[in-house]
């Protein structure tokens, strides 16, 4: 029946939480008492060739003192208690104990209570754990040794499992160890030998073929390392990076992290777009005759109108610099290498966002707020003195605030004071939507304006070009401001958490960011295709230009106005304000903003990552003196790792997916132009490929290329197949967490009542040791350790208000009997005396062992309550 | 590397890898800063030289760490109990706060940096104590003895599981695996 229970332990996927795990599928014996031993987390699974060391295993015998434990195990062979200790002579267990003056004996016999258990979580996984203070070990082969203690013994077999590991997984295993670097090189050395020792039996006849292969091994590994090293050299923005984190702590170091991340992205696209197009084009370029002026640079128009770095100055031509050679069909290349790459893009994003997701989002709902608080707080990398000073203020500050306000929940918000609240958040999402209409109604009503400009013709005049900037100009403006506007509505409402606020003043900007580039992206796709402009990409392609350029330029006003200024005003005008913090979330948007344009322009002007890469390069630097010099370290604990997971999320949801969306639509509906562009003379521009399979249809060679072009690409059948498949799947991984839930819920029940039991067993032990002592005093320990003295008591579970003595009968009848044959034969023999007269008489390891089986039954008991109360039986 | 300091023998460098979570780069740093700290005569063998803990607090990536005394209790191996460090104590450091070592091993060590009185678990005295180090003993900063009370409890409510009233290894590494920012902020990069 529990067999059902004891499942979940056994289930790889609960290794989340396996520190917790209590193993009850093994035998009583072994498992009397699973509780703790301090440094070693219990766990199933353990090496299956050494029982012995098994069964030393989950030690935890409630002894009063060393000497009775010694006799106790004397006394009960069945149960097996002879701890292993890593103090060489003295076995017993060190957390159990009842009285807290006996608790930890003097340093003398105790180093320290970190104990060493071995445990194998994953195949690969060791974690051994040890007192790190050395101890006059010396590491004796003699097998005689390691028979008498079974430290060594452990330890051979550690040596063995090691051995039997790849070179990768032993390496990999050692660093892991908790360990001092003698014992780890010790161990090292031992797993060497014996490995040596081994494959003497074998290397008699060691094939040239495999010292070939090792040989290959060794030196390729030799490549990588010096490989990295100067991986490690050229990362020029480490230093800057540690900088940061030192003064600043790991919130503000994020969105360095993140830009950065952007960047090498960004170079990535560059790569691929410069080798796939733009050098071919290179190749057949005509001479650029038009005039650079400079202020080009700004505007994106003129000169550059004839450069690689516009759709429309590409050739529909194919390539071939060899007469009858290979040749390069440059429709084809650019619609592959753009697709290409949006492929690649969405695959990091969503392993980037699953690999987070997997990392931070574990289990929100079970984050431990205070705990995780306190234990988990501390920035270690916080190394400047006046930042750690701030710090610890603000946590301060912080906990005070966070102790007061438990305080204050309690006092119930009258129905009013409610009301008022949500009216007060409505309007404000009423405002805050608002604007973004509005905000979206000015851009679209510009840009119409703009295209006048456009169809007009090209004067290369002052006026016209200035014209050109007035929509990327007011569109930065508004980028800019309205978050000011919002995050000042957000003040105005009073938001319980500080993560509410941030959440939504996120969700507002972003709104207003995806609505402004949505109606931008109408108007390129709706208006100015269907416009009789010579080459409507390439002026989506300088609209792009201009607001990525006028945007960066903002941003660095921004970093001006926003920081350098605000610091001059708080430190001299209004003092009480204060320096500036870095705003996180806001600059985050920012560049997701950025982002999102530059995939968007990149159908139509496949270089811009190259202003990109500058401008993130810039925005880096000035970013980095701007922060040292004005900001203060940000006085809210920010949770990190979950806003860096909302920020790749942003970046993949509404950004990307919205860019997947325009791109699609542009392929496929749009007719391109018919003058310029590698797509000119097309219906669309997937008719390209359309037509090139066309071709392939006449090669019998490349027949497979053409059979996956109908029956999988354009196949519904296919699709329709396969989004069924991944539906079921869905579904199914839904139930299976759905169940893990529910098991989670049913662990963490188990372990409370566990605890209980514990807190329940030490009391009575206490009250039965002072009862003890105060008649009979020392003496009466000599009759320890004999059989007939242990009564497992039925008194301590009677007595607990919360656990039925019903539960407890029925356990003693039917679950115990079935899954416990050895004790159950064990009750059965003693006859369970009543009352607990003889119990006291019996003085600590007799009574632990009662302990120990009324725990079990106890633990019995309350599994079958559990199972009847979750699946009532029919 | 620095002209002044002798130079790691190669077949220790390689070993150093092999047994800590630090890359050769960052053993050839350590080296160079731990041989620093040496006064001149000893620089010759810095491998088997232990620098007291005051020259150690004098590193500036621990020198205003509130836990500097703790870290450097755990990691040293000295037998007198001064805590000095010897550089492989240091590069053990270094490891378990480097940026590729595991999050099993940061919590480990984290609680036994927290763990002030060295016997296993995290009591009611270990908390207080942690809580006056997170917090500065300043005057203004300092917690009264109500509000420390009422913290120490919440924090034992929400993680100590079983219910003994301490917090033990498990319970802590359970805290830790719901805190995502932990790997990140458990970091010392010299």
């Amino acid at each position: 029946m529990s067999y059902h229970y004891n499942k979940a332990f056994e289930n790889p996927d609960y290794h989340l939480s396996e520190t917790l795990e209590i193993n009850r599928r093994r035998s009583p014996q072994e498992n009397l008492f699973s509780y703790q031993a301090p440094y070693g987390a219990s766990l199933p699974g353990s090496y299956g060739e050494h029982d012995g060391r098994e069964q030393n295993y989950p030690l935890a015998i409630p002894v009063a003192s060393m000497r009775q434990g010694s006799e106790y195990r004397g006394g009960l062979p069945r149960v097996n208690v002879l701890s292993r200790s890593p103090y060489g002579s003295f076995t017993d267990n060190l957390s159990f104990e009842p009285e807290p003056e006996l608790a930890y004996n003097p340093p003398s016999t105790f180093h320290s209570p970190y104990t060493h258990s071995t445990s194998n979580r994953s195949e690969d996984d060791f974690i051994w754990r040890r007192d790190r203070r050395p101890h006059d070990e010396i590491f004796m082969t003699s097998s005689s040794v390691f028979e008498t203690n079974p430290v060594w013994k452990e330890e051979e077999t550690l040596v063995g499992n090691l051995a039997s590991m790849s070179t990768n997984e032993r390496i990999k295993a050692i660093q892991k160890m908790p360990e001092t670097m003698k014992k780890k090189r010790e161990i090292r050395n031992k797993v060497l030998k014996e490995i040596t020792k081994k494959s003497r039996h074998r290397s008699t006849h060691l094939s040239c073929c495999t010292q070939c292969l090792q040989g290959i091994a060794v030196s390729f590994r030799r490549f990588g390392n010096s490989l990295s090293e100067y991986f490690h050299l050229l990362q020029l923005r480490y230093n800057t990076l540690k900088v940061i984190g030192a003064e600043f702590g790991t919130s503000v170091l994020s969105y360095f992290i993140f830009l950065k991340w952007l960047l090498t992205f960004n170079i990535f696209s560059l790569l691929i777009n410069f080798s796939f197009i733009t050098i071919p084009q290179f190749l057949a370029a005509e001479p650029n005759n038009l005039s650079f002026t400079g202020l080009e640079l700004l505007t994106g128009a003129g000169y550059f109108q004839q450069t690689v770095l516009y759709y429309g100055f590409y050739t529909n031509a194919t390539i071939s610099k060899i007469k009858n050679g290979p040749s390069y069909n440059m429709q084809l290349a650019y619609i592959f290498t753009v697709g290409l790459y949006f492929v690649i893009c969405f695959l990091i994003l969503l392993f980037s966002i699953a690999k987070s997701f997997w990392r931070n989002f574990i289990n929100p709902q079970a984050y431990s707020v205070n705990a995780s608080k306190l234990l988990c707080t501390w920035d270690f990398n916080i190394t400047n003195e006046k930042a750690v000073k701030l710090k610890q203020k603000n946590l301060s500050m912080q906990i005070k605030e966070d102790l007061t306000e438990v305080n204050w929940e309690v006092l119930s918000v009258s129905a009013k004071e409610r009301v008022v609240c949500i009216s007060i958040n409505f309007a404000s999402w009423v405002a805050s939507l608002g604007t973004a209409l509005a905000a979206c109604a000015g851009v679209y009503f510009l840009s119409t304006n703009n295209l006048k400009l456009f169809v007009k013709g090209h004067r290369n005049d002052l006026e016209s070009q200035a014209a050109m900037l007035v929509l990327p100009v007011v569109t930065s403006l508004l980028n800019a401001f309205i978050p000011f506007f919002y995050s000042w509505l957000g003040r105005l409402e009073r938001f319980k958490t500080p993560g509410q606020h941030i959440y939504v003043t996120i969700t507002r900007n972003i709104i207003l960011k995806i609505s402004i580039l949505g109606i931008l992206c109408y108007y390129w796709l709706g208006i100015v295709a269907a416009s009789e402009s010579q080459c409507w990409e390439t002026l989506v392609g300088q609209d792009i230009y201009r607001l990525i350029v006028v945007d960066f330029i903002f941003c660095l006003l921004g970093s001006f106005f926003g920081e350098f200024l605000r610091r001059i005003i708080g430190t001299t005008v209004y003092v009480s304000l204060g320096l500036p913090e870095f705003d996180i979330g806001r600059n985050v948007l920012d560049l997701i903003y950025a982002q999102t344009l530059t995939w968007v322009g990149i159908l139509f002007s496949p270089l811009l990552p190259v202003i990109q890469i500058i401008a993130f390069s810039i925005v880096f630097y000035v970013k980095k003196v701007s922060l040292m010099m004005n900001c203060q370290p940000p006085r809210k604990v920010w949770r990190t790792a979950q806003m860096t997971t909302s920020f790749i999320f942003l970046l993949f949801f509404p950004s990307f997916v919205g860019v997947l969306a325009v791109i699609g639509v542009t392929v496929w509906r749009l007719k391109p132009s018919e003058e310029c562009g590698p797509f000119r003379g097309l219906s669309s521009m997937y008719a390209a490929v359309s037509e090139w399979i066309e071709i392939l249809e006449n090669y019998t060679a490349s027949k497979w290329v053409v059979w996956i072009y109908h029956n999988l690409i354009t196949s519904e059948l296919f699709f329709f197949i396969l989004s069924t498949l991944v539906l079921i799947v869905t579904y199914i991984y839904w139930q299976i967490i759905e169940g893990r839930k529910t098991m989670t819920k049913l662990l963490y029940k188990q372990i409370s009542n566990e605890g209980k039991d514990k807190m329940f067993l030490l009391e009575q032990l206490r009250s039965l040791q002072r009862a003890k002592q105060t008649p009979s005093a020392p003496g009466g320990q000599g009759q320890a350790g004999q059989s007939s003295s242990y009564h497992p008591s039925r008194q301590p579970a009677q007595q607990v208000p919360d656990y039925p003595g019903r539960a407890f009968d029925r356990n003693q009848n039917a679950s115990y009997n079935n899954e416990y044959p050895d004790a159950a034969g064990i009750l059965r023999g003693t006859g369970f005396p009543p009352g607990l007269e003889r119990a006291q008489r019996s003085s600590g390891p007799g009574m632990s062992e009662a302990v120990a089986i009324a725990l079990r039954a106890r633990e019995a008991a309350e599994l079958e309550d559990q199972y009847d109360d979750t699946y009532p039986q029919p | 590397m620095g002209g002044s300091a002798s130079l790691l023998p190669r077949e220790a460098l390689g070993e150093y890898q092999e047994l800590t979570f630090l890359s050769k780069q960052e053993i050839l740093l350590a080296y160079k800063r731990f041989s620093e700290l040496l006064p001149k005569e000893e620089r010759e063998n810095a491998c088997s030289a232990r620098v007291p803990k005051s020259r150690i607090l004098t590193l500036p990536e621990l020198r205003a760490n509130p836990f500097q005394h703790r870290i450097c209790h755990v990691f040293s191996t000295s037998d007198d109990g001064d805590d000095s460090m010897s550089f492989e104590d240091f590069l053990d450091m270094l490891s378990v706060f480097s940026d590729s070592a595991t999050s099993d091993i940061k919590s480990h060590y984290a609680f036994r940096i927290f763990d002030f009185d060295d016997d296993g678990t995290l009591d009611r005295k270990d908390l207080e104590k942690l809580v006056n180090c997170l917090t500065g003993q300043g005057e203004e900063s300092r917690l009264s003895t109500a509000e420390m009370e009422q913290l120490i409890q919440n924090i034992l409510e929400e993680s100590d599981i079983d219910k003994d009233g301490t917090i033990n290894l498990s319970e802590f590494q359970h805290v830790v695996s719901r805190s995502p920012d932990f790997a990140s902020s458990f970091k010392i990069v010299l």
